[in-house]
């Protein structure tokens, strides 16, 4: 597993909101399900003193980690305050910050994750579905349900498609050592290269899939950073350029991004390619 | 959301960027009144949000005894199919050399990335295949305000140091106003100094509401209709209404159906943590098409409850077959409530897009 296990201390900020009480008492059933330690804290401006789910609620973040060891926190804060939340949280000492908020503007983002690196804090997201290691912890939002513990790993830019590969995997017998929601946005904390790096380090993880769509060329710069054995799936073949599919990220912009060019290029580069989800499984067997 | 250029021109202008003297006109004969103003060179720029305008006829030369007929020949022209509804007039600048400056967001490195080129005017992906050493690139945390002088230096090589202001004020437009993509081109030499010859901004959507920009024109009425419900919804052509939620999935969703050779009707992608409500306007906004024959819901519950999409679906009550396939958060709520309904259910979106295809045939 990668960016963490069962030990794993989490705060959630923005604790007290209908998403973050909702998916505290997920994380923790979770948390409880494997033996982990889950939402020790969260935090929502003036509203210490509260409970959620049996987590305290502090103010800030400074004060959560002054009572409770953490070192995670899943951010669902609103947009327009999204990106002080993760300068809130790398600035008072928090390693890993998984931000689950829609919308942040990119200017935002791109400042807020410039300012974790100088806290050397680790941002996944902004847009994206938190992590899941099965068996050790979930980090966001991922129905844990789905995956099982096993030797391949998963990323992707997507949050119910990766749900979606993860439901085949485990249907087919395959297991997951870590699966990250890199997120959709156009700037991301984490991108592919960065999650293949930990993989590659990780003695759990045998070969991953990973999961892009239009927009951008990451997926490719991530299938050239590694050596573990991949295959990929990339979304939006049909999608008409100049139209932003959903994700702020998914835009074909100047003939640039479009999901026919990054398919050629991954398959120029002897990796396979889906040509939709149920087939993944198959192709994961064939490189493992 | 695009800028045209006289209102991308107006904001360098606030930044402190030279810009030509110019005037937006909305009838030819309005030329006339500011020809003494412009001098007797001008240049008639159609304001269409269109790429390689000028190759498309969208730029005319003008002189004071033509101006008034050469406008009126650009406004009776459509430029790739856009017509013309305001021109920006100019005054013809005596230009000595050309220049390319744009400041983008870089995914690859998260920061701010700025190009410059030696040669302004052309299309830049094209220069760059051509010769990758013809522009120049630096990236700029995010953290500064100012683009350092060593950067700049690095960026402008041998151009004129003249040009070093004229960039660190597009930098602070593009901060300022949550830019997606701050470009001149051509960037302009000339004996009175350096202007903004051409300009293009492109403000990042999730920042519109603190830009004070209400409407996002690049979107259809449709679409803006199903942002305020918190979607995203794009129209396409084929007969099969598609609903999903989580932009991947949908895509996916989509690409499926052009797998089995069938046609999507839309992109419907309710978003995270849809309630009933807004599952059940979506469910209605894509049965309302005419052309739609069945409706294809693809749901995987994340921060999306399966049992508040069952339940908005159940509440549209809509006519076309709507086929379910949900998987996640609270699914056996949600399988149980529309099976009490009689909705059709499928295990796989294979087998879902299939079902939806058989209808749609």
């Amino acid at each position: 597993m990668i960016y963490g296990d069962k030990n794993l201390g989490v705060i959630v900020q923005n604790i007290t909101g209908r998403q973050g009480t909702f998916h505290t008492e997920l994380m923790n059933a979770y948390a409880r399900e494997v033996g982990g330690r889950g939402v020790v804290a969260g935090v929502a401006p003036g509203k210490a003193g509260k409970e959620v789910h049996g987590a305290p609620v502090y103010n800030t973040v400074k004060e959560a980690l002054r009572e409770h060891d953490a070192t995670a926190s899943v951010i669902f804060v609103p947009a327009g305050a999204a990106g002080d939340a993760i300068m809130e949280a790398a600035h008072a000492g928090i390693e890993l910050a998984v931000v689950i908020t829609e919308h942040i503007p990119v200017h935002d983002a791109m400042k807020a994750i410039a300012y974790a690196k100088l806290h050397d804090c680790t941002v996944i997201g902004p847009n994206c579905p938190g992590l899941l290691s099965p068996g050790e912890c979930k980090l966001g939002i991922m129905p844990a349900h789905l995956a099982r513990r096993g030797n391949v790993g998963v990323v992707s830019r997507s949050g119910t498609l990766t749900y979606e590969v993860v439901d085949e995997l485990t249907r087919a017998g395959i297991g997951q050592s870590t699966v990250v929601g890199i997120g959709g946005d156009p700037v991301i904390g984490q991108t592919f290269v960065d999650v293949l790096a930990r993989f590659e380090e990780d003695p759990q993880t045998k070969a991953v899939v990973v999961i892009g769509e239009v927009g951008g060329n990451l997926e490719e710069e991530g299938v050239r950073s590694t050596n573990l054995p991949v295959v990929t799936y990339i979304a939006g073949v049909s999608a008409p350029p100049e139209k932003r599919m959903g994700h702020a990220g998914a835009i074909i912009e100047g003939g640039e991004g479009d999901a026919r060019s990054k398919v050629r290029r991954l398959a120029a580069l002897n990796v396979p390619v889906a040509s939709r989800p149920s087939e993944i499984p198959e192709l994961i067997r064939e490189v493992l | 959301m695009k800028l045209l250029e006289y209102e991308a021109k107006r904001v360098f202008a606030e930044y402190g960027i030279p810009v030509p003297k110019g005037a937006v006109i909305r009838a030819p004969e309005e030329v006339a009144a500011h020809m003494e103003d412009l001098g007797d060179g001008v240049v008639l720029k159609a304001q269409v949000d269109v790429g390689g305008r000028g190759k498309a006829g969208g730029v005319l030369m003008a002189d004071k005894a033509t101006a008034v007929a050469t406008a009126r020949e650009l406004f009776s022209r459509e430029i790739k199919g856009v017509p013309v509804r305001e021109v920006l007039a100019e005054e013809r600048l005596p230009i000595e050399h050309e220049y390319y400056v744009s400041i983008a967001v870089d995914r690859s490195s998260k920061q701010p990335v700025v190009l410059f080129a030696d040669a302004g005017g052309v299309e830049i992906e094209k220069m760059a295949a051509e010769d990758e050493s013809a522009v120049r690139r630096v990236v700029v945390s995010p953290l500064l305000s100012d683009i350092p002088p060593f950067l700049m230096r690095e960026l402008l090589g041998d151009a004129p140091k003249e040009l070093a202001p004229v960039i660190n004020s597009l930098y602070h437009v593009f901060q300022g106003k949550d830019a997606m993509l701050a470009e001149i081109n051509p960037l302009v030499t000339t004996a009175r100094g350096v202007y903004a010859a051409d300009a293009k901004l492109i403000v990042d959507d999730n920042a519109l509401a603190r830009q004070g920009i209400t409407v996002n024109r690049d979107l259809s009425e449709r679409e803006r209709e199903a942002e305020k419900h918190g979607f995203s919804y794009v129209e396409l052509d084929g007969t099969i209404g598609v609903i999903g939620n989580g932009a991947g999935l949908t895509m996916s969703t989509l690409d499926l159906i052009e797998f089995y050779n069938g046609r999507a009707a839309n992109f419907l992608d309710v978003g995270g943590g849809a309630d009933q409500e807004r599952v059940m306007y979506a469910v209605r906004l894509v049965a309302s098409m005419p052309k739609v024959k069945v409706i294809v819901v693809n749901l995987l519950g994340g921060i999306t409850r399966c049992d508040e999409v069952a339940k908005g679906i159940i509440a549209a009550g809509v006519e076309p077959t709507v086929i379910v396939r949900m998987a996640g958060t609270n699914e056996e709520e949600g399988r149980r409530l529309l099976a009490e309904c009689g909705y059709r259910m499928l295990e796989s979106m294979d087998a879902a897009v299939r079902a939806a295809m058989e209808v749609a045939e």
